[in-house]
């Protein structure tokens, strides 16, 4: 009876009819079969090797092993790309909020020539698609012999535009009366922006990093064009060489290995969203940023 | 001990610095200062970036050594090459499945958890989530699932008594397989921008709607659409300008192949330059991509103005 006051009480509480059951049900559903790739995935890579290829489907394992993980963390330097993908994310990411909240504070706050046509740049480039640039970029650091390196990886991602955007137009809704105080009290405009400025803007500060970390965390044809050490790879494009199709694995334990692998890449991301889901989507419905 | 300064022109010029006004307003030149930071990797990843791949486009450059000037011969030889031609054909396919895809089921899934109910937040989880992962999860997950032999979806089609589909390994099947993938992982972006806008409808035009009669199907055909237009051509802009630009799904899940049936520009491109070493040619056509995008924006900006 307990769980049926509870249901009755989510009725009640969201104001929902009844008779809209059968509309949950089929959207349950949906969502069900939508994820489920993600289920099949957790579910190849905790299978023994021989029972990853079956004649009928199992959706869950028979006998639970973690000998996938086990391979792929002996097989591969996955902890060195783990690493490798966390130094450059977090170093891009935290330099890429950090300049975009300063571009974003002048560009919103202070007077001088030319800050309308900085602007205008900046929502110009983005209708130049990335790859236009990654042949001149990839020829660029090769002949200055930065392949290979964190700052190959970390540099191009530090300047982005949506950061830019996301900070001038929370600035722009700032009413101003807090920083002026803080200038008649002889601030330097550094000292405003660090000390004031700045610890109000903490939702577009969240919003900015989450979207810059998964960006970064999931960039894939720059790292796979400049990096040709083995060890220097990041986790996205180490583990792509997991495929079992043209590997030297045979296909029938290698799905179970690439699972492991992948299961191990998309729980980062997975885990970020799912704790902070709110700002993910107000982030994306206030930029339109296609990942 | 404080030096004793007599610069007149300097002191003059600093206080006429100082008191600088620009829209009747004291500059604040710390701005610049401001700006340096993201300015500085911006011009050059951006701006130098695209000025320097330009010239590239005009050479010919294999790394070592000078690039060499050959006016228009890259251009030339990309409009004779027939994979240059797949490609461009090819994007438009992928164009033509993964946009209609995403466009329509973002719509109908953010129509379905518009109004909240017991788990909507769950569910609206669950239709973002693919959008989350990397390429490489995609590719990897969905080489599994669309396996001819022992994948997902060939075994419950087999249970239909559909015999098994070679999603990636036909020259017929390849493209369909990667788009299918690729619907899965884009649509959470159009069905948030979806989203966002029907929480702005107001629900009292839903109410007016239903006490003159008109039943779900109508009230959304009369009453969201009409309001949706300029998402529905948001989100169809920037899902084409996506899709041109497809390269990591394509990689992973089929490398181009096989014989050449899944490959798109980019990834051509990235095969020139990686594994040829042709810069000036992956270079050209990377401007052809460009221009190539520019011209189908257009054309569908137009088309969605001007359908009422």
């Amino acid at each position: 009876m307990k769980t049926s006051n509870g249901l009755r009480h989510i009725f009640h509480k969201r104001n929902i009819k009844p008779r809209d059951i059968p509309v949950w049900i089929l959207g349950i559903t949906i969502a069900v079969l939508w994820i489920a790739p993600f289920v099949w995935m957790v579910s190849t890579s905790l299978k023994p090797a021989n029972e990853v290829m079956t004649r009928d489907i199992e959706w869950f394992p028979r006998h639970v092993t973690l000998d996938n993980y086990k391979k792929v963390f002996s097989n591969y330097p996955v902890a060195r790309w783990a690493w490798n993908s966390l130094v450059v994310t977090t170093t891009s990411t935290a330099l890429g909020v950090l300049f975009g909240a300063m571009a974003g504070y002048a560009l919103a706050r202070l007077n001088f020539p030319g800050k309308n046509i900085f602007f205008a740049i900046l929502i110009a480039s983005l209708m130049i698609p990335t790859e236009m640039t990654i042949i001149p970029m990839f020829v660029g650091f090769l002949k200055v012999g930065l392949s290979n390196s964190y700052i190959a990886l970390i540099l191009p991602a530090i300047a982005n535009v949506f950061s830019v955007y996301i900070f001038r137009q929370f600035f722009l809704g700032l009413p101003a009366e807090l920083e002026d105080a803080a200038s008649i009290d002889g601030a330097s405009r550094f000292g405003i922006f660090w000390r004031i400025a700045l610890p109000l803007a903490r939702a577009p500060i969240i919003a900015t990093t989450i979207l810059l970390f998964t960006l970064n965390w999931n960039s894939f044809l720059w790292p796979l064009l400049i990096i040709f050490d083995d060890n220097m790879k990041t986790m996205p494009v180490g583990i792509a060489a997991f495929t079992p199709v043209v590997g030297t694995h045979t296909q029938l334990e290698g799905f179970g290995v690439a699972m492991a692998g992948v299961t191990l890449l998309s729980l980062p991301s997975l885990l970020i969203f799912f704790l902070l889901q709110r700002y993910f989507i107000e982030g994306i419905s206030q930029t339109g940023i296609k990942g | 001990m404080e030096i004793p300064i007599r610069l007149p022109f300097w002191n003059n010029l600093t206080r006429r610095i100082k008191k600088a006004t620009w829209h009747d307003q004291r500059i604040d030149w710390s701005g610049y200062l401001f700006l340096l930071p993201f300015f500085i990797p911006f011009l050059t990843f951006t701006v130098v970036a695209i000025i320097f791949g330009a010239y590239i486009a005009f050479t010919d450059w294999s790394i070592m050594g000078a690039p060499q000037w050959v006016g228009l011969a890259n251009f030339m030889e990309a409009f004779k090459d027939e994979w240059v031609l797949k490609a461009f054909t090819n994007i438009f396919k992928y164009g033509l499945i993964i946009v209609p895809g995403v466009t329509i089921l973002g719509l109908i899934f953010a129509t379905y958890v518009n109004k909240r109910w017991a788990l909507s937040g769950v569910v609206r989880a669950a239709f973002y989530s693919p959008n989350v992962v990397s390429a490489t999860v995609i590719g990897l997950v969905w080489v599994w699932i669309l396996d001819t032999q022992y994948g997902l979806v060939n075994k419950y089609l087999g249970m239909l008594g559909i015999p098994n589909i070679p999603w990636l390994t036909s020259t017929h099947w390849s493209l369909i397989g990667v788009s299918i993938a690729s619907i899965w992982w884009d649509l959470g972006f159009s069905f948030v921008l979806f989203l966002a806008a029907l929480q702005e409808i107001p629900h009292e035009l839903h109410e007016a709607a239903a006490i003159d009669g008109a039943n779900g199907v109508q009230s959304f055909w009369y009453i969201n659409l009409p309001i949706l237009r300029p998402t529905i051509s948001m989100v169809v802009t920037l899902q084409i300008i996506a899709t041109m630009r497809i390269f990591s799904q394509v990689y992973m899940m089929t490398n181009g192949g096989p014989a050449g049936s899944s490959v798109s520009v980019i990834h051509y491109i990235y095969t020139t330059a990686i594994v040829r070493f042709h810069l000036g040619y992956a270079a050209a056509v990377s401007l052809m991509l460009f221009v190539f995008i520019l011209i189908v924006t257009f054309i569908q900006q137009r088309l969605l103005r001007e359908r009422v």
